[in-house]
């Protein structure tokens, strides 16, 4: 039976080839299950990956960060770029759940749970790095201010120290987010489980029975929860992108960095957003929940965050320019035409103009272009922290000091191993919880109208199983 | 260390019997637990240091030495400021020195070779074995290094007594300088030079800075008269070589003559001085035939360049004309070192500035010609010969291998070696009877005619090694044979010299003249010595050649080969990471070798830095890899000697490549000394490439002020801006307006507390603040600071791979940018020094940014690094403008290293380490801590005494080391201080200050050139 559009909910996108809510639960409960041999073999990628992580991380513990390429005067390398790298995806999964959320966005409730996920299992993986870059591992519970008999502080002043705050405040309210919002849809699971998943389902649900004050309490929450989250989008970037910008060092001391970082940071979420709920549209068969007009709004959100940073690139090259300082249009200069130039010119071209398809809808709307050029902004990203890290760091204000910095098997390793890290969690979440927000998908779908008492139609009546809770 | 003893005495007497030094309980065993003696040997307190007076024994200048020893071992050496030659000063291989000490490669006791193969026995069964060949044999030679007076005396009475033939082996011999002073003067001697006296310098390639006959000495003297002094004074210095070594860098002028042409410029010289007239007296004729005119197009520089030269030297006098060293040593060097006598003597510098009466080395050193070492050759080779004795010498290294030593040394019926480690002569040995390190060893040393040191032991000797004196060994062998002087030990002999000597100059009570000897550590008898400025020059018995000598070989590429600025000859020294890693005062390389080549010459063979080319000579051909150098010639190029050893220990074998395999052994005809500028080369690159361990980002400022300069001019005139005005005005016109503006200061005690800035300004009213000022117009490069650091804080050595990555780990660099460089023709130079070190900045960029406050500033001013506390993030090192943040990317101090190559410790190098400063672990940052354990100790002696903080009481290790007294420190909060009054020079500045702001506590006094600069950096 065909929905009218004129029952459909204001602000909500067209889900036209949903029929039932009960169909609903069906297709997003579906990938809850024994997962196929597909996924096992993928799994058992990432648990490679995640062998090659700690094998490595346990050479450079033994061996010392020499085992890394990291030298005089470049100190930070593959490792914090990384860093700032997943951090940096994470907070696009923010932006759709709680930002979006506030501003009543038609499009996020289909994408949110992909895009939550992703967000956690970001800053799970980006709160590796600083572990494994640090020198004395075994120390580095110091910068956390626990009471001590010593009565020591850690130096607050320290934009490190502000990111020990920044990435576990935002993995504990983007965790406490996700889990709070999964609820309704753990208890949908758990009705539709059997046998030793339905004990697990009811558990992690906490026996959500979805009555009235249930569902009161869980919008109060889910609102300040939100609210809590939606600061942090901007917030936890821009301390990370402190780390750089209170540095004296060339290529990092300006102040654009903490609008520029966000925006970046939006802009490599949604990119991966894209991947990744690409990736699960097509395993799962969820082409109705996320339909092109969802990629189309989230094409349009990278297209405007590309801009966004290709501002910042182009001012930051104008302003070392019109600074007149010797030091700084050497390390600009060095950017372009330095050691580096192969990465600074990856991430132009990554990230300022291959988005630029973007403004032609034909390109928005096509599921394996977006999917391509989501990849190419995930690495132009990557460059863009690697330039600004190492370029900056290898040719300051001393020419005698300058040098250069070449990754090891060790770097690479890790970070490659990261993904593994961050693959594994993932694919537990794709068999494991709901890909798809199913209470907050009901909302905006129509609501099924009673039949209609007209011979020409055959009733459909309530869906099997009675009115669905949720 | 300049201003005379330290204010207190830290030197306790030493007994006069061998017990002094003694401390017992130096066990091998690692030892785990502390525990206190239970009776304390007397002179030793734990943890409170006991200083001995002795002479180094590393070249041939005897410096003074002060040593260093904590309970019973020595951990640091030091100049004696009593010490006329050192003054207080020491250079790189005096430091080293202790690395030769504790040298894990040492032999550990006597071996014998049975079989071919080296096994230990006993000593008294080895001196039984030298005894009995030495019966059988009715002739043999003993072929030895320089020694000390009195064990030179035992070694030529024992080879008299026992049939054998001295050859004296230097590899540095100075023969043609001794012979053109014989010549021209009837005195076959090494003159003493006195360049603080100079007003003007010119020296024909004479490397008085890299190691040429004392180097302490005249960087000294040459820092006092290049430094503008307090009257506006600055002596010129002018190099005429076809190389810039770090002396020539140090030049005003260089006049980049053609190979072999240093006679003709020195004799056009004196044309301009004396032409017409009849000062030259016998050689007038000569110094006619030659104006500048005549040899302006043979020596590749014009005739007006020379004639200014000749006529500074008259100008500004006395001036002072120094002949060729070592790599400019062609077959016509006697000639060329006559040329500059006369050219001295018409200069009227004779007797001023270069004086032939008291010569520099003391009448029993003496050195046999490289001629005789050839005739022992023939002899060896003969087969003829049944005995060798090799005593400090290495000839199988050392000499050319073409000399044909190896195969002759190889024909001898039994060979004795009393090398200490083992090195290529000793591989060959039959015998090994090590001797003790100098630092172990009573002797004496003569460092200018009549003028003395005592060579004591600093401690027991290091008791992983079997060792014994060479003196006592040959009393002991003799008394074996019966022809001994019933002397048992060399102490003793060593004692009965000095008592027959303090009884020719008068002196009754021995005893006291002996312990003031030990421990003053001069001692200076009456010499006789009339002054020679009535000299004469002598008519030469000798045909002499002055125009420029054949060189062997074709083509228009000549090869310099020249003794390292490091290592020297490099023949006993190799084996020492601290000398290995220490870059090359030059190129800035370390652990490997290097072929240096003008620019132009490298583009028309295609070559790049690190390309590696064969070089092949009539004599041999190696495999070296290329550096581009603007300061040589670019018909010449440039091997260091040092490299390529086989056999002398785990640091030294593989690196690099010995040049002496690509010349002749050829005698020089006049002075029978060894020629080493005598061959031309060809050059073909091959395919492969090397990176070269060099420290060096960049060598230009890139339009940096890194390294300002002020010429004489504007300097005298007083017209340059004070310090951090820099050339910034339109950068202060956009901060003006941008809302930054730096603190405009320039940090003086009456500057404190800076505005915005309070680190560190909770200290107390009296607290002191600690600054530094280093002058550049002083400073040479020749990194002596860089070791003495790394001597004194514990600083690893990380190994050549690291190194290449540029993970050095000095806490003091020494930086090098090239402004002016040409070597097409005469003209200025302009090669700027920098020592950067940690500038405890007041407002450091490193501190607010530590997450776990392991850096922060002190009251009194440090930026202090608490290495227990560091986690290692790094950010302080990413954010320090001047990168002088070291990081312990692994930990280098284990007895095995974390992986192969990388920098360890091996038993006893450890012995050597401070124990006043902690040793890192990997993970740990550390940096130049302005010696705060030297400025916590004199506090707390002066809070124990009486109080009262001397100026002299704190000297950083670089600050003492430095022979041209270019670093000073001190508190700057007390107006009277030496370090105030310098901060506010004219000429102080401070690096990169009005771009990051970080208020430096160091300032640099800015060198004054002659020529006006151009540069953007200024």
């Amino acid at each position: 039976m065909e929905n009218d559009a004129v029952n459909v909910s204001r602000g909500s996108l067209a889900h036209p080839d949903i029929k039932t809510m009960a169909e609903v639960n069906v297709d997003v409960l579906k990938p809850l299950s024994k997962p196929g041999k597909g996924w096992w073999m993928l799994l058992g990628l990432c648990v490679l990956g995640i062998a090659l992580l700690f094998w490595s991380w346990g050479i450079q513990m033994v061996q010392g960060i020499g085992v890394t390429g990291l030298t005089s005067p470049v100190g930070w390398g593959v490792y914090i770029t990384t860093f700032v790298f997943w951090v940096g995806i994470a907070h696009s999964g923010t932006l759709i759940s709680a930002v979006l959320f506030l501003f009543r966005a038609p499009w996020r409730q289909s994408i949110y749970r992909v895009a939550e996920a992703m967000t956690v299992f970001a800053v799970m993986t980006a709160g590796l790095f600083p572990l494994i870059h640090v020198g004395r591992v075994w120390h580095a519970y110091w910068l956390i201010p626990y009471p001590n008999s010593r009565f020591l502080w850690p130096n607050f002043r320290s934009p490190l120290v502000w990111d020990v705050f920044a990435v576990t405040t935002y993995f504990t309210v983007s965790a406490v987010f996700f889990y709070l919002g999964t609820i309704p849809d753990l208890a949908a699971a758990r009705d539709a489980a059997r046998g030793f998943r339905k004990k697990f389902y009811s558990v992690i649900c906490l026996g959500w029975r979805g009555t009235d004050r249930e569902w009161h309490h869980l919008s109060k929450a889910y609102i300040f929860l939100a609210a809590l989250a939606t600061p942090l989008v901007l917030s936890v970037h821009s301390v990370v992108s402190w780390d750089f910008a209170v540095g004296i060092v060339p290529g990092w001391h300006a102040t654009i960095f903490a609008p520029y970082f966000v925006a970046g940071a939006i802009f490599s979420g949604v990119a991966m957003v894209i991947t990744l709920s690409v990736l699960v549209r097509k395993a799962f068969g969820l082409e109705a929940y996320l339909t092109i007009k969802h990629y189309d709004a989230m094409a349009k959100l990278c297209l405007v965050t590309s801009m966004i940073v290709l501002y910042a690139y182009l001012s930051e090259f104008f302003m070392a320019w019109y600074s007149g300082e010797e030091v700084e249009r050497a390390a600009f200069w060095q950017r372009l035409f330095g050691g580096y130039w192969w990465a600074t010119w990856i991430m132009l071209v990554c990230n300022g103009f291959v988005p630029i398809m973007l403004w032609f809808k034909r390109v928005r709307h096509s599921i394996a272009a977006l999917f391509t050029i989501s990849i190419f902004v995930n690495i132009g990203m990557w460059f863009e922290r690697y330039v600004i890290i190492v370029t900056s760091l290898h040719h300051e204000y001393e020419p005698f000091a300058w040098g250069m910095y070449r990754p090891s098997t060790v770097e690479m390793g890790i970070m490659v191993g990261s993904f593994g890290w961050f693959g594994f969690w993932f694919l537990l979440f794709t068999r494991l919880l709901p890909p798809v927000a199913i209470a907050e998908l009901k909302e905006v779908l129509p609501r099924p109208m009673k039949p209609v008492a007209d011979s020409s139609f055959v009733g459909t009546g309530s869906p099997p199983g009675g009115v669905s809770n949720g | 260390m300049n201003d005379g003893l330290k204010r207190r005495d830290f030197l306790k007497v030493v007994g006069a019997s061998g017990a002094g030094a003694g401390v017992l309980g130096c066990s091998t065993e690692k030892v785990e637990n502390l525990m206190p003696y239970v009776t304390p040997p007397e002179e030793i307190t734990p943890g409170v240091a006991t200083w001995y007076s002795t002479v180094c024994g590393e070249c041939e200048a005897g410096c003074g030495m002060w040593v260093r020893t904590q309970e019973g071992r020595v951990v640091k050496v030091e100049g004696n400021p009593n010490d006329p030659v050192s003054k207080g000063a020491l250079c790189s291989k005096g430091h080293s020195s202790l690395q030769g000490l504790y040298n894990p490669d040492r032999f550990k006791g006597p071996m014998i070779r049975e079989g071919g193969q080296l096994k230990p026995i006993s000593w008294v069964e080895a001196e039984e074995v030298l005894a009995g060949h030495l019966e059988r044999a009715d002739n043999y030679y003993l072929i030895t290094g320089s020694t000390g007076p009195s064990l030179t005396g035992l070694v030529d009475s024992f080879a008299g007594d026992t049939g054998g033939k001295i050859l004296n082996y230097n590899p540095l011999d100075h023969g043609p300088l001794r012979e053109a002073s014989r010549i021209v003067f009837g005195r076959d001697v090494v003159p003493w030079y006195d360049l603080g006296s100079a007003k003007c310098i010119i020296s024909f390639g004479a490397d008085f800075l890299d190691g040429w006959l004392s180097p302490l000495r005249d960087s000294r003297g040459f820092s006092k008269m290049s430094a503008v002094g307090e009257g506006g004074f600055k002596g010129r210095f002018v190099f005429a070589a076809p190389r810039l070594s770090l002396t020539g860098q140090n030049a005003d002028e260089w006049l980049p003559i053609a190979p072999g042409t240093e006679a003709l410029v020195a004799l056009a010289m004196a044309n301009v001085i004396s032409g017409g007239t009849a000062e030259a007296g016998p050689y007038q004729e000569i110094v006619d035939a030659h104006s500048p005119e005549d040899v302006a197009a043979k020596a590749g520089v014009s005739a007006e360049s020379i004639r200014r030269a000749a006529n500074h030297l008259v100008e500004d006098g006395p001036s002072l004309v120094l002949g060729p060293g070592i790599e400019g040593q062609h077959r016509n060097s006697t000639a060329v070192n006559v040329a500059v006598a006369i050219l001295n003597f018409v200069a009227g510098n004779v007797g001023k500035t270069v004086d032939y009466s008291s010569p520099q080395f003391g009448a029993s050193s003496r050195s046999s010609s490289y001629e005789s070492m050839q005739d022992a050759i023939g002899d060896m080779r003969t087969g003829e010969v049944p005995l060798v004795l090799v005593h400090a010498a290495n000839p199988a290294y050392a000499l050319p291998s073409t000399s044909g030593f190896k195969e002759a040394f190889g024909q001898v019926s039994f060979k004795v070696s009393f090398a200490s480690a083992m090195d290529e002569t000793a591989a060959m040995a039959d015998l090994i009877l090590p001797d003790r390190h100098f630092l172990e060893s009573w002797g004496d040393s003569s460092w200018r005619s009549g003028r003395f040191s005592i060579q004591q032991p600093a401690m027991q000797p290091v008791p992983h090694f079997d060792s014994k004196q060479v003196g006592d060994v040959l009393l002991s062998v003799a008394e074996n044979m019966g022809v001994g002087s019933g002397n048992q030990s060399f102490y003793e002999w060593l004692r009965l010299q000095w008592q027959s000597k303090a009884a020719t100059e008068g002196v009754s009570d021995f005893e006291h003249f002996w312990r003031e000897g030990l421990r003053t550590g001069v001692i200076d008898t009456e010499s006789e010595s009339e002054s020679s400025s009535s000299e004469a020059l002598r008519e030469t018995d000798r045909a002499l050649v002055f125009d420029s000598p054949e060189f062997d070989g074709e083509g228009d590429l000549h090869l310099m080969v020249y003794p390292s600025a490091r290592f020297g000859d490099g023949s006993m020294n190799a084996n020492r990471p601290w000398l290995q890693e220490l870059a090359d005062p030059v190129s800035k390389i370390a652990w490997h070798s290097w072929v240096e080549m003008h620019p132009d010459r490298a583009e028309s063979l295609g070559v790049q830095n690190g390309d590696v080319l064969t070089l092949s000579t009539d004599y041999g051909a190696l495999e070296v890899p290329a550096w581009i150098y603007p300061g040589i010639r670019q018909d010449v190029i440039a091997l260091a000697m040092g490299g390529g050893h086989t056999e002398a220990g785990r640091f030294a074998n593989g690196n690099g490549v010995n040049p002496m395999d690509l010349i002749p052994a050829e005698v020089e005809a006049l002075s029978g000394g060894l020629v080493h500028f005598i061959t031309k080369v060809a050059v073909t690159p091959t395919d492969d490439r090397y990176q070269l361990a060099s420290i060096a980002g960049s060598d230009v400022q890139s339009n940096r002020p890194i390294t300002p300069v002020v010429s004489l001019e504007e300097w005298t005139r007083g017209t340059t801006e004070h310090s951090d005005e820099g050339g910034h005005g339109p950068l202060k016109e956009l901060q003006g307006i941008g809302g930054f503006v730096p603190i405009e200061t320039e940090g003086l005690p009456e500057n404190f507390p800076l505005d915005g800035s309070k680190h560190g300004e909770y200290g107390k009213e009296d607290e002191p603040r600690w600054a530094m000022a280093i002058d550049l117009d002083k400073c040479t490069g020749c990194s002596a600071c860089v070791t003495a650091c790394q001597s004194e804080n514990n600083v690893p050595w990380v190994g050549e791979s690291q190194v290449a990555m540029g993970r050095d780990m000095g806490w003091i660099r020494m930086e090098r940018y090239y402004e002016a460089v040409d070597a097409t023709q005469a003209g200025p130079v302009d090669i700027r020094f920098l020592p950067m070190l940690c500038q405890h900045c007041n407002n450091a960029p490193c501190e607010p940014v530590c997450p776990v406050f392991a850096t922060y500033h002190t009251p009194d001013g440090l930026n202090a690094q608490i290495y227990n506390r560091c986690v290692g993030t790094r950010y302080c090192a990413n954010n320090c403008p001047y990168k002088v943040r070291v990081f312990n990317w692994y930990t280098f101090t284990d007895e095995e290293p974390v992986r192969e190559g990388l920098g360890h410790i091996p038993e006893p190098l450890n012995w050597q380490l401070n124990p006043d400063v902690t040793v890192r672990e990997n993970g740990v940052m550390e940096k130049c801590s302005f010696c705060v354990h030297r400025i916590r100790n004199a506090q707390n002696r002066a809070a124990l005494e009486d109080g009262v903080l001397a100026e002299t009481d704190v000297v950083t290790a670089c600050q003492q080391t430095c022979a041209a007294e270019a670093i000073v420190f001190g508190n700057i909060k007390d107006p009277n201080s030496k370090i105030s009054r310098i901060s506010k020079d004219q000429r102080s500045y401070r690096v990169l200050n009005e771009i990051t702001n970080t208020q430096p506590a160091v300032s640099y006094l800015k060198k004054v050139t002659f020529h006006e600069v151009v540069s953007e950096g200024h």
